[in-house]
């Protein structure tokens, strides 16, 4: 009996006094930056996880940083994954979405050296430590709308929303009133899939939607709207007449029915940060992505469904825009 | 007797450092380094007082959710809806400490009641479909743990909103459960817990009315052929322990996480139900292994940061360890197999002696 | 409401009810042996990942359904192994295999595809529209024009009921779940029935995984199946642990998510976790009114100790 205990203690001991040699000290020399992101759905879900993560990639490539991430944990590990970046003496936490913004707060407070930056985080978030990064929901949802209310034939124009976020709602709002003010005619469908990755829901949406007489689609709901526009390529058939625009990343090419796409360029917001991070002027600000500082634009267009007309005048509202002269 | 406690300590322990071994095969098949990954484990549970204090707060709503499930399944009642309750108690707690419209310690003390009620009614209601009309509780506290988890979505997306996002407005400052060290963020909730642990020890094992309740888990027809009302029992079984849980999401929401959000409390009585078998339904032991259970959450978060495996090699792992202790755990239970290692030991014995 | 608008309804109602009728399946053969498997979202979650690499890399969608039905027998042996042969909390094994599957399944889509921002498609099988009937004005897209799947699915149930119901070996089945020592001494192997039972259970559960991955839609996500494993185990209970009363309760609560889905869109007044309570709720409210009478399977959740004093 004793033996099986002794041999137990035995194994555990061995197992820590390994584990102590194991841990080297970190190779000396240039400080490299490194920036690590969290996340609460999969990097590789084709939508808001992989946006982030890819633009996360391509700012820290632009800064020469390294990169790390934890995707798909749970609410309740939020602040122990961001202590424990913390801890191995990571640079800047990107915390992409509003969710992560208590247990970021939390945590910032613990850890000064650390910066911290918050993607949709609200204005009033930054501290010494803590930046926001805000693109405008209102451009993005604007941006759609012009290019819904010169495409659409129907007049009926659809909105599918992974859940009722703040930025979901003011994209929705503004899909719809610029739509209009290009068409008054158009009405606006709209719901909530209540999740973000049930691609079978997007899928009954956008069919119900197209039953409803939609023809053309906006959404905010990752990888629900793949099965959204799944669903528009049967409606369709071999010839295109109901049309998807995309976003966050440039879709083109992904579904025959993508005619254009709304880009946010996270890459760019969080370029600002890493730069900040770097010079030490991080801080008590919020970044605005928009039209005028380039993070958010116009993707390519498909020119098999847009014709060049039609291009011309929808690059001509998106400047009105940007200019502030198209009227609400 | 003393025999069969040792292999109740040996088998489970045995069983998860196996799982840890396959999980470090997979470690290193994936090219990392498995002893700096078990070193990031320790040094992420244990590295600082701030790591420690983490395992603390992480542990504290599984030691509600554990004790919950081990004061149930002691009565013989198969308690699966640790999840709902402790929801539910959270979810009074909050509507309470929003609602009243002033703060303070009272405050507090009012929404742990609540909670706690709110935790017990919910317990009740399997327990009367139960004893009144004889329904499987496995069956009716999973429906009522989906219901409890959707209708706190309605609570943070609709009801208690507030403004922008899908989560409801924090719990007031003065309301908030104090913390026990001002650096850490370990809060007295946890020496509610303790206590709590303790007192159902006690009256587990050291009152008459806990040795009835156990003889009614142990067997229902002696016990009613012994005039105990096993309804009564049972019924009892189920409000305390849906109090326990609610009590747990009470001072969870009132201490640690402030506000109902999209995600809140997923796993907790799950990980109750598997911390209570694995620790043999034994109060105290069931406190430990809930902190051995936090101690691996936050241990292997640090790891899975440290070593860049994808999360879910980790959620592999933390699988694998229940699989295996459980495993272990209800092992003992088979014959066949309890004859063989009692006669394992007989042997060996009687050559060392 | 219009009258195309109601036939929409209706055959969005039997597309959902599909998957769900699968793993509704598959947990009513695991139940009537004694064992309840709560592990359904894990056992669906590798089916659909295994099923769509395997119509992914061979673009068989046929091919893809049956290596994600194999997928979830070989998960489902974990669950077996632990609670037939070890006697194991059945519960505890289910909630295992829901958070090991999902897991193994997002590790493996990483490893195939990486990161990329947009999602892998597969083909998608094709709907095979039976000649003549589905020219049936209403009925006939709602039941004539689906993929082999559906119909198979519906053939599976008759199969379920007349095997329950009609032959020798289903009472023997039957009679595992209810009165295992009674079976034993009667010379039903109760050990070899449960394995049976669980090979049948994996298959089937891997198989509605698959049909979202390789009927439904065409691509894979995390998290895909999204809780439809808890609501086919309610589908289970309210239908009275029968093959026609899972049918209707599959169609039920189909029907209910469908109508959901249609009555967000231009309202957004209604919750919509209101009506995702109602699978639980109605299961509820069944179970109060008729009681014990429709308990299940006696044995069902508790271990069998073949030797037992």
């Amino acid at each position: 009996m004793k033996k099986a205990l002794a041999l137990l203690l035995a194994l555990c001991l061995a197992l820590v006094a390994l584990s102590a040699c194991a841990k080297g000290p970190e190779a000396p020399g240039e400080k490299t930056y490194r920036v690590a992101m969290i996340c609460d759905s999969s990097i590789s879900d084709g939508g808001w996880g992989a946006a982030c993560y890819n633009g996360m990639v391509a700012a820290a490539e632009k800064r020469g940083w390294e990169t790390a991430y934890t995707d798909s944990i749970d609410q309740s590990a939020y602040a122990d994954t961001m202590i424990s970046y913390c801890d191995l003496g990571y640079d800047l936490i990107f915390a992409p979405g509003n969710q992560y913004s208590d247990a970021v707060k939390q945590v910032a407070a613990d850890y000064p050296d650390v910066c911290f930056a918050v993607l949709n985080g609200a204005t009033s978030l930054p501290t010494e430590n803590i930046m926001s990064m805000l693109p405008n929901a209102d451009q993005i949802g604007s941006i759609a709308g012009i290019i819904a209310g010169l495409m659409s034939k129907s007049n009926v124009i659809g909105f599918i929303g992974g859940m009722e976020l703040d930025t979901t709602k003011s994209k929705l709002a503004h899909f719809e009133s610029a739509a209009q003010v290009i068409n008054p005619a158009i009405k606006a469908v709209s719901a909530y899939a209540g999740s973000f990755n049930d691609t079978a829901k997007g899928m009954e949406l956008a069919a119900s939607m197209i039953n409803e007489g939609a023809d053309v689609f906006f959404g905010d709901a990752s990888a629900v709207d793949s099965g959204a526009r799944q669903a528009i390529d049967q409606a369709n058939g071999d010839t295109v007449r109901i049309i998807d625009i995309g976003q966050p990343a440039d879709l083109l090419g992904q579904n025959p029915c993508v005619a254009c796409s709304v880009v946010t360029d996270n890459a760019a917001m969080l370029a600002i940060c890493l730069e900040k991070c770097e010079t030490g002027t991080f801080g008590n600000e919020v970044v605005f992505g928009s039209l005028e500082n380039n993070c958010v634009y116009l993707g390519k267009f498909n020119d098999a469904l847009i014709d060049a007309d039609t291009q011309a005048k929808i690059l001509d509202y998106v400047k009105q825009l940007q200019e502030g002269t198209f009227s609400k | 007797m003393q025999k069969t406690k040792v292999l109740n300590l040996l088998i489970p322990t045995l069983s998860v450092l196996l799982a840890f071994l396959i999980g470090m095969i997979i470690i290193l098949c994936l090219g990392s380094n498995p002893f700096q990954a078990i070193g990031y484990l320790v040094k992420g549970a244990f590295g600082s007082a701030t790591n420690f204090g983490n395992t603390v707060v992480r542990a504290m709503p599984l030691l509600f959710t554990g004790l919950c499930t081990c004061f149930a399944y002691r009565c013989g009642v198969f308690n699966l809806g640790g999840e709902g309750q402790f929801l539910s108690g959270a979810m009074a707690a909050i509507t309470v400490s929003l609602l009243i419209g002033s703060e303070g310690w009272w405050v507090t003390i009012l929404a742990m009641l609540a909670g706690t009620v709110m935790g017990g009614l919910w317990g009740l209601l399997p327990g009367l479909l139960k004893t009144w009309r004889g329904l499987n509780e496995m069956i009716t506290t999973i429906m009522f743990n989906y219901v409890a988890a959707l209708f706190m979505g309605y609570l943070y997306t609709t009801a208690l909103r507030e403004g922008s996002v899908p989560q409801t407005a924090p719990v007031p400052d003065m309301t908030k459960i104090g913390r026990v060290f001002p650096d850490l963020r370990i809060t007295w909730g946890i020496a509610v817990a303790l206590v709590l642990g303790v007192a159902v020890w006690y009256f587990l094992f050291n009152t008459s009315k806990g040795f009835q309740l156990r003889a009614v888990g142990f067997n229902q027809t002696a016990s009613s052929y012994n005039g105990l009302s096993v309804k009564r029992y049972m019924l009892a079984a189920f409000v305390v322990s849906g109090a326990i849980a609610g009590l747990g999401g009470a001072c969870d929401i009132l201490g640690t996480q402030f506000r109902l959000i999209s995600g809140y409390g997923g796993g907790y009585g799950f990980d109750g139900v598997a911390i209570a078998l694995i620790a043999q339904l034994h109060p105290i032991a069931t406190m430990i292994v809930a902190y051995f259970f936090a101690v691996l959450r936050v241990g292997s978060t640090t790891m899975q940061v440290g070593t860049g495996v994808p999360t879910s090699v980790i959620d592999i792992i933390q699988a694998l360890v229940i699989i295996f202790a459980v495993a272990g755990s209800s092992m003992q239970y088979l014959p066949k197999f309890r004859a063989f290692m009692l006669n394992l030991f007989e042997k060996k014995e009687a050559v060392s002696e | 409401m219009n009258w195309i608008a109601v036939s929409d309804l209706l055959i969005s109602a039997v597309r959902m009810a599909t998957p769900l009728l699968f793993v509704a399946l598959a947990e009513l053969y695991s139940e009537r042996a004694g064992l309840v498997n709560i592990g359904l979202d894990g056992l669906m979650s590798f089916g659909a990942l295994v099923g769509f690499l395997a119509c992914y890399w061979t673009g068989n969608p046929f091919l893809g359904v049956l290596c994600g039905a194999l997928g979830g027998v070989l998960v489902n042996m974990i669950y077996a192994f632990c609670t037939v042969t070890l006697a194991g909390q059945q519960i505890v094994y289910g909630m295992a295999i829901n958070i090991f599957a999902p897991a193994l399944a997002s590790f493996i889509y990483r490893v195939v595809f990486g990161v990329s921002s947009t999602l892998a498609q597969a083909t998608l099988m094709k709907t095979v529209a039976i000649p003549g009937l589905k020219d049936i004005p209403f009925l006939g897209k709602l039941l004539f024009d689906q993929t082999p799947m559906v119909y198979a699915v519906y053939l599976l149930v008759v199969v379920t009921a007349v095997y329950f119901n009609r032959t020798k070996s289903g009472l023997n089945y039957k009679a595992v779940g209810e009165y295992p020592k009674a079976a034993e001494t009667m010379g039903i192997n109760v050990i070899r029935h449960k394995y049976f039972a669980s090979v049948i259970c994996g298959f089937l559960a891997g198989m509605g995984g698959a049909y979202l991955t390789t009927c439904y839609v065409n691509t894979y996500s995390d998290g895909i199946v999204a809780g439809r494993g808890f609501i086919a185990l309610a589908a289970v209970i309210f239908g009275r642990w029968s093959g026609s009363g899972v049918l209707m309760a599959c169609l039920l609560f189909g029907f209910f998510d469908a109508l959901q889905l249609r009555l967000q869109i231009g309202t957004d007044l209604i919750p919509y976790q209101l009506f995702q309570m109602i699978p639980y709720v109605m299961t509820l409210i069944a179970l109060t009114l008729f009681g014990s009478r429709i308990a299940g399977p006696k044995a069902k959740g508790k271990p069998y100790y073949r030797e037992e004093r």
